[in-house]
């Protein structure tokens, strides 16, 4: 009740005060009046006893005030008069505002993108429910003393999860893979996810329409179920309501729609056209194929070390109860692997979102260490008007608080600038950067990102109106109002500020150039084939539907590649079931080499690819030892294999050794005898280790061409392959036509991101550095006018004053230099997962970091040092 | 007369709590009532009592309302509220405390 009363009262007396001020008047009069009466009373005439009641009543206006100061609105009042003066001031005061401004609109800008983007692709990462409940289920597995965390599941481990696990209150698996629409319309491939029923419930999304799968659809034999994403539906079917029940041929097998799924709903990092039922059948063919990636909710309560318990306790009992599988869970270390999901929706970006964000928020210092180096330098130009203003009465505290409301007034119409540059900044990431980053269309200024940039605006303020405060002497001692020399504190706290700006930006420096070595490193490695961006590709898919008989299956083939070589500009040509970087085909199979791999043991897994003749030649990738395939292969009882050279190294030394020795997929295939040794294929990104491949001559149902043409990617070339394909058959769906060099570039994009934003950081900090130094330099000579003229009077040449201010660049850089290196040595390491082929301690990249900000301070100190040796003495004597 | 420095610090809000403790008053009033009781030794300057009142106002011990008053004219009267009465126990009892140790100092000492 009080506390309202007195909440009520100081309302009034803010936004009432002159009712209030009335009030107060009238009051007063009524004691007065009562003293005149008094007075009147007492024998006097009127006037007189006006006097004496006037008198005694004492200083009126000085109680009246006293009154007022009892309503406690001076803090607001000042503080609404101290925003009006600070608004003035950066109107009137360009030389010094404008600056300010630009360079907080640039850091808070850069920031608000960034952390736009960390809120998108992290933060918000997963869209569904209760988030945090959300896990991914895999296995985790050694691989020749190698661990793997992500090995997915099979569908048989799936079935023994599903039904013994008790941590999860739903669970299901999916995979990604293409399809071919056939039907009306124009064939065509699209994205497909294959999942259990158990997948939508455990993200807790319901239809748009229809129903969710059920364990019914994944009965074999059962009518095969698909669900349509919101945009499949408005492309294909024009959002047509009569949509359910319809039958689709997906990979000529007819599949009837029970549902679409709703317009925001995203499938993890994935964006599927459409959504399969899994049939599930345990000893059906695949069914043994680990590669179904796991997502659950868990149950309330339960973590996910008791779910990881869980699942050992089922895996253990699972694999007991089955022959195949009880030893190579043994063998290969086998444990269930329960992490949280937004690791598979992240990946490796989180770690780049938070090298790019701590570099921003090192920038963002710099640009309050050059704001508060303005916001000083001001406040000593100031230094009359703060006396003049102590002289009449303002409190030290008074004056401080208003530099404080300047400094935050600054911040916050540099942050709404910063605003609209971050708005300009991720209109164009969303429309040019990499599409690999997750969620890229969900990038955008949300609420979030306008709190952050609040946030980041008055704390930038706060810092450096503080700055400003502590070093401008205001809280030791009253200026005299007088022009006189800066404090040699200031002095200090600006010196300071630019020592510190040389070291960041250093630190920022040392970063990117650490980059720019990492990505020189990448290109100088041989991927596995040349001139990417020379080599069309073009996915084909002859279905069983269509063509039965593999013999023609492989005839058809050939006859495709047979055209397609012979157009104009294409000097090679062949085909495989998956062309370097093309990750989602990748393959692999545990590989035993005769006399090399222990009997009874797992061998190692390889990459397996079936090529044909002329592949390697189109993608021109180099044969060491031994010879391509020849077309007799394919036909001939005599099994021959080509191997990779790190897997020849591993087993024979010196690849020419490995020909002639033989291998078979598994413990109990054929044997193939190895004919040829080919160079490394860096298929995972040349980041990474090349894996060991194992290529077969052979056919499937699904093989990639690759055509080498100096046409390859234009429409032209497209259109000839394209009628080349049709004319062999016309219902092929043909996709993924592309260069390879696409691929290249895209496996690149995510490191190039983040090479050029951390350049574009750099570069802002060494730019900010530079401003600083110079500031603070051409201020000191401006400062030092008068002892200048004085040195060259009695004799200084031009060479000795500009030494002097060159020197103290010099210093100052040395010593920013100094601290950086130190700095920078010690945040390095955190950036080791970006690098490649450099150590976080490269002294190359340290001396070139080091020159470079050495040489940039020096140019930013030159100037002002040429103004001082040119000072004209008699003039600048005379002007003080 | 004695000025108003010559009041204890802090009684002030004590004498105008226990003043208008019993009945409603405008300012005058009360500094008259406060010159009365006081047997005419103690004389509340205007210069501390308004803005003693209007601070008390202001901290939602007193309240005031314009009332027609004794002097021929609406007037503004202050009352006690429910928080100004306990404020007035508070210090009274700090009072009580404050004196009988002066009064023990001065006997024993």
């Amino acid at each position: 009740m009080r506390v309202y009363r007195v909440f009520m009262h100081r309302l009034r007396s803010i936004f009432r005060k002159s009712w209030a001020d009335t009030e107060l008047q009238h009051e007063i009069e009524i004691h007065l009046e009562q003293l005149v009466k008094e007075a009147v009373a007492s024998g006097m005439n009127e006037s007189e006893a006006r006097v004496v009641a006037r008198r005694r009543f004492g200083p009126l206006e000085k109680t009246k005030e006293e009154c007022r100061d009892t309503r406690r609105v001076d803090v607001i009042d000042n503080f609404t008069r101290d925003v009006r003066y600070a608004l003035r001031m950066i109107c009137s005061k360009r030389s010094f505002s404008v600056p300010a401004l630009l360079t907080l609109a640039l850091g808070i800008g850069a920031n608000i993108a960034i952390f736009s983007v960390v809120n998108a692709v992290l933060i918000r990462s997963l869209p569904y429910a209760e988030p945090e409940k959300l896990v991914g289920v895999s296995n985790s597995a050694v691989f020749s003393g190698q661990v793997v965390n992500d090995w997915p599941l099979s569908l048989e481990m799936y079935a023994a999860y599903n039904e013994q696990a008790q941590s999860f209150a739903d669970f299901g698996v999916w995979t990604p893979g293409a399809a071919a629409v056939t039907g009306a319309g124009d064939p065509e491939q699209v994205a497909i996810v294959s999942m259990t029923h158990g997948v939508l419930p455990a993200l807790g999304v319901q239809p748009y329409s229809g129903r969710c799968f059920s364990s019914a659809d994944e009965v074999p034999g059962a009518q095969k179920a698909v669900i349509l994403s919101y945009k499949y539906w408005q492309r294909r079917f024009g959002g047509s309501e009569s949509v359910l029940g319809q039958l689709v041929l997906i990979d000529f097998v007819s599949y009837q729609v029970v549902g679409v799924m709703p317009r925001s709903f995203e499938f993890l990092n994935v964006d599927p056209d459409v959504f399969l039922a899994q049939s599930v059948a345990s000893g059906a063919p695949g069914s043994e194929d680990a590669d179904n990636f796991g997502v659950a909710r868990l149950k309330p309560g339960v973590s996910l070390a008791q779910a990881n318990q869980d699942l050992a306790r089922v895996l253990s009992i699972w694999g007991a109860g089955n022959a195949q599988w009880g030893q190579a869970l043994e063998e290969l270390r086998v444990k269930p692997n329960i992490h949280p999901l937004k690791q598979d929706v992240v990946g490796d970006v989180g770690a780049i979102l938070k090298i790019l964000m701590g570099a921003l928020l090192i920038v963002l210092l710099l640009v309050c260490a050059n704001v508060a180096n303005l916001v000083l330098v001001r406040a000593q130009a100031r230094g009359e008007e703060f006396a003049i203003r102590t002289a009449l009465g303002a409190g030290r505290g008074r004056i401080a608080g208003q530099l404080i409301v300047e400094s935050l007034a600054l911040a916050t119409l540099g942050g709404a600038g910063g605003l609209a540059l971050a708005y300009a900044a991720l209109r164009v990431l969303v429309t040019h950067g990499p599409k690999t980053l997750p969620r890229i269309s969900e990038i955008g200024l949300d609420s979030t990102s306008i709190l952050f940039a609040l946030a980041c605006s008055l704390l930038s303020g706060t810092l450096f109106g503080f700055i400003a405060v502590l070093k401008s002497g205001l809280s030791s001692r009253p200026q005299n109002a007088r022009g006189s020399s800066p404090s040699v504190e200031q002095l200090h706290a600006q010196n300071a500020l630019v020592v510190a700006q040389v070291a960041l930006a250093l630190v920022l420096l040392v970063g990117a150039g650490l980059l720019v070595r990492s990505f020189i490193a990448l290109s100088a490695v041989k991927p596995g084939f040349t001139h990417p961006e020379q080599i069309q590709t073009i996915r084909l898919f002859i279905p069983e539907a269509q063509i039965r008989e593999p013999e023609r299956v492989a005839q058809m083939q050939a006859d495709i590649l047979h055209e397609v070589a012979a157009i104009p500009g294409v000097t090679a040509a062949g085909f495989g079931t998956a062309l370097p970087l093309e990750l989602e085909y990748h393959n692999g199979n545990p590989v035993s080499v005769n006399g090399k791999t222990p009997v009874g043991r797992i061998p190692p897994n390889r990459t397996i690819k079936y090529v044909s003749p002329g592949l390697f030649a189109a993608l021109g990738t180099r044969l060491i030892a031994g010879r391509d395939f020849a077309w007799s292969d394919l036909v001939s009882p005599h099994r021959v294999a080509i191997i990779s050279e790190n897997m020849a190294r591993e087993n024979w030394d010196d690849p020419p050794d490995a020909l002639g020795e033989r291998i078979r997929i598994g413990t109990d295939g054929p044997w193939s005898v190895i004919v040829g040794v080919a160079e490394n294929v860096y298929d995972d990104g040349v980041d990474r280790q090349p894996p060991g491949i194992v290529y077969f001559p052979g056919l499937r149902r699904t093989v990639a061409f690759a055509l080498r043409s100096s046409r390859a990617g234009t429409e032209g070339l497209l259109k000839e392959i394209t009628e080349k394909i049709r004319a062999v058959d016309s219902s092929l769906p043909l996709a993924n036509i592309r260069t390879l060099g696409d691929l290249n570039r895209l496996a690149m994009e995510r490191r190039a991101f983040a090479l050029v934003l951390l350049g574009i950081a750099a570069v802002m900090a060494v730019t900010l550095s530079i401003i600083g130094v110079y500031g603070v330099l051409a201020y000191a000579v401006a400062q030092r006018r008068k002892e200048i003229s004085i040195r060259v009077a009695v004799g200084a040449g031009p060479r000795t004053i500009k030494s002097l201010f060159l020197r103290q660049g010099l210093i100052l850089a040395c010593l920013g230099g100094a601290i950086g290196l130190v700095s920078a040595r010690g945040v390095s390491h955190w950036m080791a997962s970006l690098l490649f082929g450099v150590r976080p301690g490269d002294p190359l990249t340290y001396g070139v970091s080091c020159a470079v900000i050495v040489a940039a301070t020096l140019a930013a100190s030159y100037v002002p040092s040429r103004r001082a040796s040119s000072l004209d003495p008699i003039e600048a004597l005379r002007s003080d | 007369m004695p000025k108003p420095s010559d009041l204890l610090q802090g009684t002030l809000d004590l004498l105008i709590l226990k003043t208008i403790a019993t009945v409603p008053l405008h300012g005058w009033a009360v500094a008259k009532r406060i010159q009365v009781l006081s047997g005419e030794v103690l004389a509340v300057g205007q210069g501390s009592l308004y803005p003693a009142l209007h601070r008390l106002e202001q901290q939602g011990w007193l309240r005031a309302e314009w009332k027609d008053s004794d002097l021929g004219r609406p007037a503004k009267v202050y009352s006690l509220t429910r928080a100004g009465r306990k404020q007035l126990e508070r210090e009274l009892d700090s009072w009580s405390r404050l004196s009988s140790a002066v009064q023990l100092l001065i006997e024993t000492a």
